[in-house]
């Protein structure tokens, strides 16, 4: 894509308290770590996708994340995935999350989880093909071993299995 | 989600995460990040604005397909139509983590406020 000169300010929509109390924890250098990397290695247009979003979607037959917890442990953040079938539409899906409003997603569930959107590209051959199955966790993990130990590996299993190869990351 | 992002990489997915706060990229490391200005809880775009919506993802696949090397950032060019305040991507109730720290949520705030009157 074409250069662009903008800059994103992740926290332009935050109120300057929170921009200040979230922003302490994130250093001023630059990541130095190791980042993992598979290469693509292949066009788009033969590449089968997932989608993952962090905005706690469930199906309505199935059970919500769990929010009362949270309430009660607000350090707590329920660390389970739901599967979301890739035809899923805004109303079969339940959202729940205490740090956004959901409104917007119940609304129109490509905000955050574009799986109209991804079988649109499907159809007109942009991507090779969207997998059966997306998913959702909720992003609110002040300690993600849970969801790295127990959630992760039945995500990766299920996706291995539907002959995944990329994945489409939203966090909310 | 820079974690699963990771985890996937590292059992061999290719992964492009589309995050409104790539900010976060200094913490933990993304492999590769489309940064969008857009709202938290609406990355992808407008409610039923599908062109919009096309134009978003298509740039960050383009991320995906392009990246040559993990850690890059590509800050999309897409400027969100309302006032950051009119956005309403608030929650109804204050979250539980944020009504337990808000005396210093608050503090910092009042800091924060501070050094923009009188900068040092």
């Amino acid at each position: 894509m074409a250069e662009t000169s903008k800059i994103v300010d992740g926290f332009l929509f935050m109120p300057p308290a929170l921009r200040a109390w979230i922003s302490k924890d994130i250093p001023e250098q630059p990541f130095s770590g190791q980042i993992p990397w598979t290469p693509l290695g292949k066009s788009i247009r033969e590449t089968t996708f997932s989608l993952i979003t962090t905005a706690g979607i469930s199906m309505r037959s199935d059970p919500p994340f769990d929010m009362e917890r949270e309430k009660d442990e607000p350090a707590w953040g329920d660390p389970s995935y739901r599967e979301i079938p890739k035809t899923a539409t805004e109303r079969d899906i339940e959202v729940s999350h205490l740090h956004i409003n959901t409104t917007h997603i119940k609304q129109d569930i490509n905000v955050m989880l574009p799986l109209t959107r991804f079988q649109e590209f499907e159809q007109q051959g942009l991507i090779g093909k969207l997998a059966p199955t997306c998913y959702s966790y909720y992003g609110f993990q002040l300690d993600p071993t849970a969801l790295l130990d127990e959630t992760m590996p039945k995500v990766a299993d299920r996706m291995r299995h539907e002959n995944v190869e990329a994945v489409l990351l939203t966090p909310a | 989600m820079g974690q699963v992002a990771h985890y996937l990489e590292a059992k061999g997915f290719s992964t492009v995460t589309l995050t409104n706060t790539p900010e976060f990229h200094r913490q933990v490391g993304i492999p590769r990040v489309a940064a969008i200005e857009y709202p938290y809880g609406r990355p992808v775009g407008q409610v039923h604005d599908q062109n919009g919506q096309r134009q978003v993802l298509m740039a960050a696949l383009s991320v995906l397909e392009d990246a040559t090397e993990p850690g890059q950032v590509v800050h999309l060019p897409f400027t969100w139509p309302e006032e950051p305040k009119k956005t309403d991507w608030q929650p109804p109730e204050i979250s539980p983590i944020i009504k337990l720290n808000l005396d210093e949520i608050k503090k910092l705030g009042a800091e924060a406020r501070k050094k923009k009157v009188s900068p040092h």
